[in-house]
C-alpha cells in the first residue's frame, strides 16, 4: 500500500461514484416527483377523481417538459431502484456482484432508453 | 480456538431497526412496477386507441391498488431520505449547523409544491383549457 | 458488594464459551444464568464484576474506566451494542411472572437481560472478541495527523479557527469501542470493509485544517471495502455512545470520495492535494 502513493490515472477507479450519484439523484426524485406523479396517473385518474384526457396529456409530453419528465421521474429513479435492488440481493446474500450489477443497471438503462424512444417518437 | 457466528439470510428479520431498513430498500419493488407502467403510458401516447387501453390497463383494481403503495411507499422513501440528506450534505454557516429539522421540513415543502403544480395542471387548468403555458410555480 | 436487603434481584443470562475446558466434551457456546442484586446505580459491568467475584470467577470479559471512556466494555445486551458501564440493570425491568418466581429463596425477579459477546467478531473466550478485526481497519486508515515535515513548518503553531474545529469535532469523539461494527451487517457481510469507526476517523483527518495526509488516505476508502461497502443502514449511529455519527461520516465520505476519483481521472494521477 505504500508503493502506490502516486498511482496512475486509471488505478483503482470504479463505478461506484457513477451508480452512486445516479441513486442518490434517482433518490431525490423519487420523493419529491413520484408522490404527485403517483397520486394524479396511478390513482386519482384511474379512479375517474380527475379527468385526463389524452389531448392534454400528450401536448404536455411531447414538449421538452416531456424530457424532463421522462429524466426526472423514470430514468433516475430506475437507476435508484436498480442500486437498492442490486444492494439488497448481496444483503440477502443472493448476490451483489458483477452478475447483479449488469443486471440491475442493465434494466434500468434498458427503461430509459426505451421512455426516451417513446418521447422521442411522438417529436 | 474460537468462534465466529456469521449472518444467515434472514438476519434482518431479527431486530425491528434492521426490518424499518428492509422496508427502505424495499420501497423500490412497487416503485419499479409503477416506472414500467408509465413507460408503458409514454408509448400508448402515439394514438388514441393505445392511450384508452392504457388507462384501462391503469383503472385496473390490481393495479389502482400496487400503484396507492407504491404511494405509501414513496411517502416513505422521502420520510427516511429527507432525514438522512442533512447528515450526508450537511450546511454549515460558520461554525453553526443549519438545523436538520429546516432542512427537512424545505423538502417536504418541495413535494407540497409539485403535488400542488400536478393538480393546478391537471385539475384546474387543464380539462378546460387544453394545454396551457408552463407551470406558474417554481419548482 | 453483599445481597443487601432492599435490593432486587436480576436474572442475567450470559453467553458462555470456555473452549481449553470444553476440549473433552464439546467447544460450543453456551448460555448460563445468574442471579444479581441491584439497585439504581447497579450497572451491567457491576452486575459482571460481581458474578465474577461472588458467583463464577471464570467468567471472562474486558473492562477498565467504568464510566464510557476506555470503550473496553462492549457487549451485546438483549441483541444490542451496548457498553457495559452506561448500561444500568434498572432499564431491563420485567413484570414479575409466577413462572420467574426464584423458589429457593422466595425472591422475585424484577430485571432480566441477556448478555452476549459482541457479535461480527469471533469470539476468543466467553465476552472477550478479537478487536484486531478492528483495529487493522482502524490502523489502515492512519487515524493520525499527517503534518507537513519541514522542520520551519514545524516550529510553527498549528493554528486553527473554530469553525475549522467544528468541521471534524463530532467525529473526534470516538473511542474505538466497536459498537458500530457488532450493528453494521456490511461488516459481518464482507470483514474486508474498513467499517464505521475507521472511516469516521478518516474522516476526522481529514476534515482537519492541520492534515495533509488525505492524498494518503483516500485510495482506502475509494476502494470497494471503503466507503462503497455501505448501505447507510444507520444503526452504527443508533448504538454509538458518543453520538459520533459514524453513518454520516461514512456517507459524507462518499461525497469526498467522488470528488477524490473524477479529480484523478482528470489530473491523470493518485497524487494530488485534495
Amino acid at each position: 500500500m505504500n508503493a502506490n502513493k502516486t498511482g496512475s490515472r486509471w488505478q483503482g477507479l470504479h463505478l461506484e461514484p457513477l451508480w452512486w450519484g445516479l441513486f442518490s439523484a434517482g433518490g431525490v426524485c423519487f420523493a419529491v416527483f413520484i408522490p404527485a406523479v403517483v397520486l394524479i396517473f396511478g390513482i386519482m385518474a384511474p379512479l375517474g377523481i380527475i379527468d385526463i384526457s389524452y389531448q392534454q396529456v400528450r401536448g404536455y409530453y411531447a414538449s421538452i417538459w416531456g424530457l424532463m419528465f421522462t429524466g426526472a421521474v423514470i430514468c433516475l429513479p430506475a437507476f435508484h431502484a436498480a442500486h437498492r435492488i442490486r444492494h439488497g440481493l448481496h444483503d440477502v446474500k443472493l448476490g451483489g456482484g458483477l452478475v447483479s450489477i449488469i443486471i440491475c443497471y442493465g434494466l434500468a438503462a434498458t427503461l430509459s432508453a426505451t421512455t426516451l424512444a417513446a418521447w422521442y417518437l411522438l417529436r | 480456538m474460537s468462534y465466529k457466528p456469521t449472518l444467515t439470510r434472514t438476519w434482518w428479520l431479527k431486530h425491528r431497526f434492521f426490518m424499518l431498513y428492509m422496508l427502505r430498500e424495499g420501497t423500490v419493488l412497487p416503485l419499479v412496477f409503477l416506472l414500467c407502467s408509465l413507460s408503458a403510458g409514454a408509448f400508448a401516447l402515439q394514438s388514441v386507441e393505445q392511450f384508452a387501453s392504457w388507462q384501462r390497463f391503469m383503472a385496473n383494481p390490481w393495479v389502482v391498488a400496487i400503484h396507492t403503495v407504491a404511494l405509501i411507499a414513496a411517502l416513505y422513501h422521502a420520510f427516511t431520505f429527507f432525514k438522512l440528506f442533512p447528515r450526508v450534505m450537511p450546511i454549515r454557516v460558520g461554525t453553526k449547523l443549519v438545523p436538520p429539522a429546516i432542512m427537512v421540513v424545505g423538502q417536504w415543502l418541495a413535494v407540497v409544491a409539485v403535488i400542488t403544480v400536478f393538480l393546478w395542471l391537471f385539475v384546474f387548468s387543464g380539462a378546460a383549457h387544453g394545454i396551457v403555458a408552463g407551470p406558474g410555480g417554481g419548482v | 458488594m453483599a445481597a443487601n436487603k432492599g435490593m432486587q434481584q436480576a436474572l442475567v443470562r450470559v453467553k458462555r464459551y470456555l473452549p481449553e475446558e470444553q476440549q473433552k466434551t464439546q467447544s460450543e457456546p453456551f448460555w448460563q444464568e445468574f442471579t444479581v442484586p441491584f439497585d439504581e446505580s447497579t450497572s451491567v459491568l457491576d452486575a459482571l464484576n460481581f458474578i465474577k467475584e461472588e458467583l463464577d470467577p471464570s467468567l471472562s470479559f474486558r473492562w477498565s474506566c467504568r464510566m464510557a471512556i476506555c470503550g473496553s466494555c462492549g457487549f451485546m445486551l438483549n441483541g444490542i451494542p451496548k457498553l457495559g458501564c452506561k448500561e444500568f440493570l434498572r432499564n431491563y425491568s420485567v413484570r414479575t411472572s409466577p413462572a420467574q418466581k426464584n423458589t429457593a429463596t422466595n425472591t422475585s425477579i424484577t430485571a432480566s437481560l441477556t448478555v452476549e459477546p459482541l457479535a461480527h467478531f469471533t469470539v476468543e473466550r466467553d465476552l472477550i472478541v478479537n478487536m484486531d478485526e478492528f483495529l487493522i481497519h482502524l490502523e489502515a486508515v492512519k487515524p493520525y495527523l499527517i503534518a507537513e515535515t519541514s522542520t520551519q513548518k514545524q516550529l510553527q503553531p498549528s493554528l486553527q479557527t473554530p469553525a475549522q474545529l467544528a468541521k471534524y469535532k463530532q467525529f473526534a469523539n470516538c473511542i474505538n469501542c466497536g459498537l458500530c461494527y457488532s450493528a453494521c451487517p456490511q461488516f459481518c457481510l464482507n470483514p474486508e470493509f474498513l467499517g464505521p469507526a475507521a472511516i469516521a476517523l478518516a474522516q476526522r483527518y481529514n476534515l482537519d485544517s492541520r492534515d495533509t495526509g488525505k492524498a494518503v488516505r483516500m485510495p482506502m476508502l475509494n476502494s470497494h471495502n471503503g466507503v462503497w461497502s455501505c448501505t447507510f443502514v444507520g444503526f452504527c449511529s443508533d448504538v454509538c455512545p458518543k453520538q459520533v455519527d459514524p453513518a454520516a461520516a461514512v456517507n459524507q465520505g462518499k461525497v469526498e470520495s467522488a470528488k477524490s476519483m473524477l479529480i484523478q481521472m482528470f489530473k491523470g494521477s493518485t497524487a494530488h492535494e485534495l
